[in-house]
């Protein structure tokens, strides 16, 4: 892979529009209308929209959660969707479906909003449960204000909403000096082989003609590193993603042939996580930083064919993920790692030195992104990187076989040591758009240790440990 | 108790009979059911007179003998202004003592013509919260009803809301004309138009609207009408109206009246008119069997009038449609933020207790009649038309009896048995109509014992009325209570004294000795000469008129300015609110109207179910 460049083209992407998402719980009663009790309900949704909740305007929401109703129904995969629409229309409308006793039911209720009594208004929801549209029972529940107010305050979140695919698009538009690279890399969970698909578009510094080029390689558990190049080709700008000499790359699908077919590769990608910015989100969207690198998913799951000689690998929901780089060209120094941590956990390192006069002074800036739980940490990536102006930084030591990266923040602190052994370890060329070459040490079979740790009244204690080996993706640059 | 005494001196209670002491104790529970004005007018009243008294004759009206309280009513009637406000107090007196009287000496029940067909019904306080439908359709009058059966024919959900109860021809048959009259009408029966003169506008409230205590005249749009509606106004149901009409007409099995059951008032129209050589004929009513009851304003009894709660709305709950009785509807809910526009979304009602239901529905059919439309629009934010409201028609109408020699018993046969039709061509209908004791738009002459005479003769008279096909010069206000203001038209005015002289000559004609005429200043005339000389010295003010058929309030037509509903009876400035009941008609239809109001019905909802 390349490290970190140089940028200061124009984004093509918009300010993505954000989400809303809550939670919200509800309580009360039903009486089904072949029954002459009433039974208790509780409701536990949480209700996701793809805009901001327009409370002037009404808001389509999508609801999923779990419903009980005592002694008939427990479904925890109850979902629908919810009209919000409180002024509008003055109706906030409910209709979710599940299963109890085997049977389709869907509640259909709404909360009629008057100014004339708007808790009440607000928090009551009269229903009607109906099987095959037919009414079988009618209830009513109840948001209680005292104990859910504060967590359905709470629950608030905004989420970005965003196209992975979208990340995949050219972000070139004619500028002398810069590389733009499109990355997929993925570990074979049946062989324990790792794979390194590698495009390039390079447009040089001196305005000639911009060529695309690229590499695929294949890390055998049990034998040589094997790779081949295509390219350079003509680059041909393309919407969706890269498309030269045979070889393309498309939102969810990666196809290509290097070497006259010595090397062929038919895949198909499934995102299967939210992107992850690895450097700082505005530094994607205004290219301010010499180059910046972002995951379209942080998680993507890979099926179909790779064949080196004679050899097919054949892979089924393989992990892996794809990467974006656009900048003015490599790093003077650098090092990456992107390390599926199992059970949805993902961590992505990016540590460089700048080749910029000045900057090529510092110490790496660390890009450290653990993503566990759903949740990315630290919160923002120039906290590892810049820590307080400096103070607190991250640390990368960058050497071979052996790097590592140390860091704290907040409570938590990381170490992180990733072992490229030379055996699993492939070096190229890179060639900057200025001609300058640089060398990297890639390697889809590396070792590494994650140490996570949490400070708890006077000392730290390990939260989490993670030791990968020959499953890690790692690459050390120098020149 | 202030009535006893104001009801026993206007009927003379001399204590030679039983029937005169119930009166008080049945207005008592006449009053309840009317609205706060008229109770509290009624009881001022009362008290005024027995204040009259007290200063009179230093005691209260009921601590006066029989000829001391004729002697004080006496003195009141000598005051000619007091004359019309006496005769509104009469009105409910009348009522209670005409049913007391039949219930000692009145005609035995019948039995049922037929059962009742079933009906989905469904109580107000029985239906869930949160419910939703393909469309609704409030009201389940003519127009309401025809719109269910082919909302649901077509294949769609419905539901009916109705404000009024349902009452089976079984109930009506075990109670007393007074007890339904007080259930099936709204306010009492004592829905007044303000203005110059008021009217008594009375308009049915149960399932089936009106239809349940209308006379069961079924006259069919006349064609001048019809080419006026869709020439001048653009209303475009008036173009085939005639396959509509037919349509009506099979579902309410329309046939001209047989006259074996006539009556003798009718046969005295049909002598009259043949006398002086005018059109008449026997009406055609929708009451196949129908034995001469004489009871179509408080519900037909046998079941033979085929109002649409026995004829339409029993097919549309066939094809699936539900009934929900006891309904009032609160508002209509619109959302304000579809693509394109306002859209109906459904209905919020009112019931008694337990707050109220919603029905989400992309329909809402308003059928609430011509008076209740209006303010049903407004309060649902709706009615920002300048011309909503407006346009009211009312057939104003006038009623004259004549006596008889020989006993006529007017309440055995049809109540509305016979058209005269030979002034209909200059907007006067002359309908021979009898009602049960009490219960007609004439008011008999006399105070106390004079009264009494009338009452104790009754059965000598024969009535007719007459309606006149009016201007539009009626508006309905209000928001949540309906405010009618209707000024009677100079023209009007006149062709009300026209028809008080024709039927005077008809009365005269058949034979009548002399004719009452319900002027107060000249209550009888025995020859038409003196017929027209206290003609001469009336206005159209001292008649007692009442209105029946409102119409025209939301009125559909071409021109966007002056019609609030476009020309096939969608409301204008929302999307999904169909209008099809008599308030969509857009001037007055100068017949009783049932069949033309089912026919636009029709016509619109068959194009809304196309579209």
């Amino acid at each position: 892979m390349s490290g970190s460049t140089t940028s200061s083209a124009a984004t093509n992407t918009g300010s993505p529009a954000r989400g809303t998402v809550f939670r919200e719980t509800m309580l009360g009663t039903l009486r089904l209308d072949d029954e002459d009790r009433t039974r208790r309900v509780r409701l536990d949704l949480t209700v996701s929209s793809d805009g901001r909740l327009h409370l002037l305007g009404t808001t389509e929401s999508r609801a999923t959660g779990r419903i009980r109703i005592a002694g008939w129904a427990d479904d925890a995969h109850a979902e629908g969707e919810l009209e919000i629409s409180p002024l509008a229309r003055r109706r906030i409308r409910y209709r979710i479906t599940f299963t109890a006793d085997g049977r389709r039911i869907t509640l259909d209720g709404w909360k009629s909003v008057t100014p004339r009594r708007p808790v009440a208004s607000m928090t009551v929801l009269p229903y009607t449960l109906q099987e095959d549209g037919v009414r079988i029972g009618t209830g009513t529940l109840r948001f209680p204000l005292g104990t859910q107010l504060l967590p359905f305050l709470a629950s608030f979140r905004f989420p970005r909403q965003v196209d992975p695919d979208a990340f995949l698009a050219p972000r070139w538009r004619g500028e002398p000096g810069r590389t733009e690279v499109w990355y997929t890399t993925v570990t074979d969970p049946v062989t324990g082989s790792g794979l390194w698909l590698h495009h390039e578009l390079t447009a040089p510094s001196d305005g000639s003609e911009p060529y695309a080029q690229g590499w695929a390689a294949v890390f055998p558990k049990n034998g040589p590193v094997r790779h081949a190049r295509f390219g350079p080709a003509k680059w041909t700008p393309e919407g969706s993603g890269f498309t030269a000499d045979g070889v393309v790359v498309r939102p969810g699908r990666l196809s290509g042939a290097a070497e006259g077919g010595a090397l062929r590769w038919d895949l198909t990608e499934r995102p299967t996580d939210e992107p992850l910015f690895t450097f700082p989100r505005w530094s994607w969207r205004r290219p301010l930083l010499p180059a910046a690198q972002m995951l379209p998913a942080a998680r993507a799951g890979y099926d179909g064919t790779f064949t080196h000689d004679d050899t097919t690998l054949t892979l089924t929901a393989a992990p892996g993920a794809s990467a974006r780089i656009y900048g003015h060209g490599n790093a003077r120094r650098w090092a990456w790692l992107h390390a599926d941590l199992g059970g949805g956990d993902v961590l992505e390192i990016v540590a460089a030195v700048s080749m910029r006069p000045g900057l090529r002074r510092l110490p790496p800036l660390a890009f450290l992104r653990l993503r566990r739980q759903g949740r990315t940490w630290p919160r923002r990536p120039e906290r590892s990187a810049a820590g307080w102006a400096g103070a607190g930084r991250f640390r990368a030591g960058i050497a071979l076989p052996t790097w590592t990266v140390t860091g704290r923040a907040g409570l938590r602190r990381i170490r992180v040591e990733v072992t490229q052994p030379a055996d699993r370890t492939l070096a190229l060329d890179y060639t900057d758009p200025d001609g300058q070459h640089a060398t990297c040490h890639n390697s889809e079979r590396a070792d590494a240790h994650v140490l996570l740790e949490r400070w708890w009244f006077g000392g730290w204690r390990t939260e989490a440990e993670w030791t990968l080996e020959g499953t890690a993706h790692a690459e050390v640059g120098t020149r | 108790m202030t009535l006893t005494g104001l009801t026993s001196a206007l009927i003379a209670d001399d204590g030679t009979a039983d029937w005169p002491r119930h009166v008080p104790a049945r207005l008592e529970t006449l009053l309840a059911t009317m609205p706060l004005a008229a109770r509290a007018g009624l009881r001022a009243a009362a008290r005024a007179v027995d204040a009259y008294a007290m200063a009179r004759t230093g005691r209260t009206l009921s601590a006066l003998t029989a000829p001391e309280r004729d002697s004080v009513l006496g003195e009141l009637a000598a005051r000619p202004a007091l004359l019309p406000l006496l005769d509104v107090l009469k009105v409910p007196v009348l009522l209670a003592a005409g049913t007391e009287r039949m219930l000692q000496d009145g005609p035995a029940p019948r039995g049922l013509t037929r059962q009742d067909p079933p009906l989905d019904l469904t109580p107000a306080p029985a239906w869930p919260a949160r419910s939703t439908a393909d469309a609704v359709v409030i009201g389940s009058g003519a127009g309401g009803a025809i719109a269910a059966r082919t909302l649901a024919r077509a294949g769609l959900d419905i539901v009916v809301l109705e404000e009024g109860q349902h009452h089976s021809t079984e109930s009506f048959g075990r109670r007393t004309p007074l007890d339904r009259f007080t259930d099936l009408y709204r306010d009492g029966g004592a829905t007044v138009a303000v203005g110059n003169p008021p009217l008594l506008l009375p308009t049915g409230r149960a399932v089936g609207g009106t239809t349940v205590v209308n006379s069961g005249t079924c006259y069919r749009t006349p064609g001048h009408v019809l080419t006026r509606w869709s020439k001048d106004f653009g209303f475009a149901p008036a173009d085939g109206f005639d396959r509509h009409l037919d349509e009506a007409e099979r579902t309410l099995r329309v046939a001209t009246q047989p006259v074996d059951v006539l009556g003798n008032n009718g046969r005295i129209a049909l002598k009259g008119a043949r006398e002086l050589g005018w059109r008449a004929a026997p009406l055609r009513r929708n009451a196949p069997g129908c034995q001469g009851s004489c009871q179509c304003v408080v519900g037909c009894p046998t079941g033979a009038k085929q109002s649409v709660q026995l004829s339409v709305l029993p097919e549309a709950c066939a094809a699936g449609a539900r009934i929900v009785t006891g309904a009032r509807v609160e508002r209509i809910l619109v959302d304000t933020d579809r693509p394109g526009g306002p859209r109906a979304a459904g209905v919020r009602v009112r019931r008694g207790e337990g707050g109220g239901f919603e029905i989400l529905a992309p329909l809402v059919v308003v059928a609430a009649g011509a008076l209740q439309s209006p303010p049903l629009l407004r309060r649902s934010g709706l009615g920002r038309h300048p011309r909503l409201g407006r346009n009211l028609s009312v057939h104003p109408a006038t009623s004259l009896a004549g006596r008889f020699a020989e006993p006529v018993t007017a309440w055995e046969g049809v109540l509305q048995s016979v058209g005269v039709e030979e002034h209909h061509a200059q907007g006067v209908l002359i309908e021979a109509t009898a009602t049960p004791p009490g219960m007609g738009s004439f008011i008999l002459p006399g105070l106390g014992t004079e009264l009494r005479r009338e009452l104790e003769t009754a059965d000598r008279l024969a009535t007719l009325g007459a309606m006149i096909a009016d201007r539009p010069s009626g508006r309905v206000l209000g928001r949540d209570r309906t405010l009618i203001r209707y000024d009677l038209d100079p023209r009007d005015a006149g062709r009300l004294l026209r028809a008080v002289r024709a039927m005077g000559e008809l009365l005269f004609a058949a034979g009548a000795e002399e004719v009452l005429t319900g002027i107060p200043r000249t209550p009888r005339v025995r020859s038409l000469t003196e017929l027209d000389a206290a003609l001469a010295g009336t206005s159209a003010r001292h008649l007692h008129l009442s209105a029946y058929h409102p119409t025209g309030t939301v009125a559909a037509g071409a021109d966007p300015h002056r019609f609030p509903a476009d020309p096939w009876g969608r409301l204008r400035g929302v999307h999904g609110v169909l209008l099809a009941d008599a308030s969509v008609l857009p001037s007055c239809p100068q017949v009783n109207p049932q069949l033309g109001i089912m026919a636009a019905a029709l016509a619109i909802t068959e194009t809304a179910v196309r579209a």
